[in-house]
């Protein structure tokens, strides 16, 4: 047994990979139908798990890329395409707004929800705001050019960067 | 990855930030590349894509070179 904010107890490996398989699903349907990256005491209350477990969890998927743990708290910091926090890659989806957090993710989002969307970004230089939109699966409107700064090998050097 | 206006805009980033100029893609290459990368995440059975796979995905939206070499020094 554990406190909610205890050690995690010893897991078989199965086990642990059970409930990083239930983590993910939740986390990523959760962010799909609300816009909205649940965090780990969330996370831990909607399965009934110990939050020291949620933690565990989170860093396997972490270590697996599949989710971007914040540097220092452990809280989710994007589901990727989908970010935790609002950032200037703007996805309105049907009635939702979602995050990306680079132009990549934001288009990302669209492909992932299967929907139509309108993708708000600045450019990286001036500022001045951008609009793309996918319909039907193709991109319908678009402008401007993306620009990768960083070599395919080195992307998870840094990812906040990238 | 960020979207700029124009080139003009690019060249202006990467010196203000002493940063060599990267690699381009078009919104519809950007649009793919998201496309093909990202359609399945939400899905039980979702995996990461093999190092064969997603170079087969960067293939496909025309993305060769140096760059995009996944295997690196």
């Amino acid at each position: 047994m554990t406190g909610r904010e205890g050690r995690a107890a010893p897991m078989t490996v199965p086990a642990a990979e059970a409930l990083a398989r239930d983590v993910r699903l939740y986390v990523f349907r959760r962010a799909a139908e609300s816009g909205r990256v649940p965090q780990p005491a969330h996370i831990a209350q909607a399965l009934g798990r110990p939050q020291a477990e949620i933690h565990e969890a989170l860093k396997q998927l972490a270590a697996g890329k599949v989710l971007i743990l914040a540097p220092n708290d452990g809280n989710v910091w994007a589901a990727n395409p989908f970010c935790a926090v609002p950032s200037g890659f703007r996805v309105q989806a049907g009635e939702k707004t979602y995050w990306g957090i680079c132009i990549w993710d934001a288009l990302g989002i669209a492909a992932a929800l299967g929907k139509d969307a309108v993708i708000r970004a600045p450019c990286g230089d001036c500022g001045a705001p951008m609009r793309l939109e996918v319909r039907n699966s193709r991109l319908a409107h678009s402008e401007g050019i993306i620009h990768f700064a960083v070599p395919a090998h080195h992307w998870w050097d840094n990812i906040g960067f990238t | 990855m960020l979207l700029f206006r124009d080139e003009e805009h690019i060249d202006r980033w990467c010196s203000a930030r002493d940063l060599s100029r990267g690699a381009t893609l078009t919104p519809d290459q950007g649009w793919r590349l998201a496309h093909a990368w990202y359609k399945d995440k939400l899905r039980p059975e979702w995996r990461r894509h093999t190092l064969e796979e997603t170079e087969a995905l960067l293939a496909d939206v025309g993305l060769a070179g140096a760059f995009w070499d996944l295997r690196g020094e």
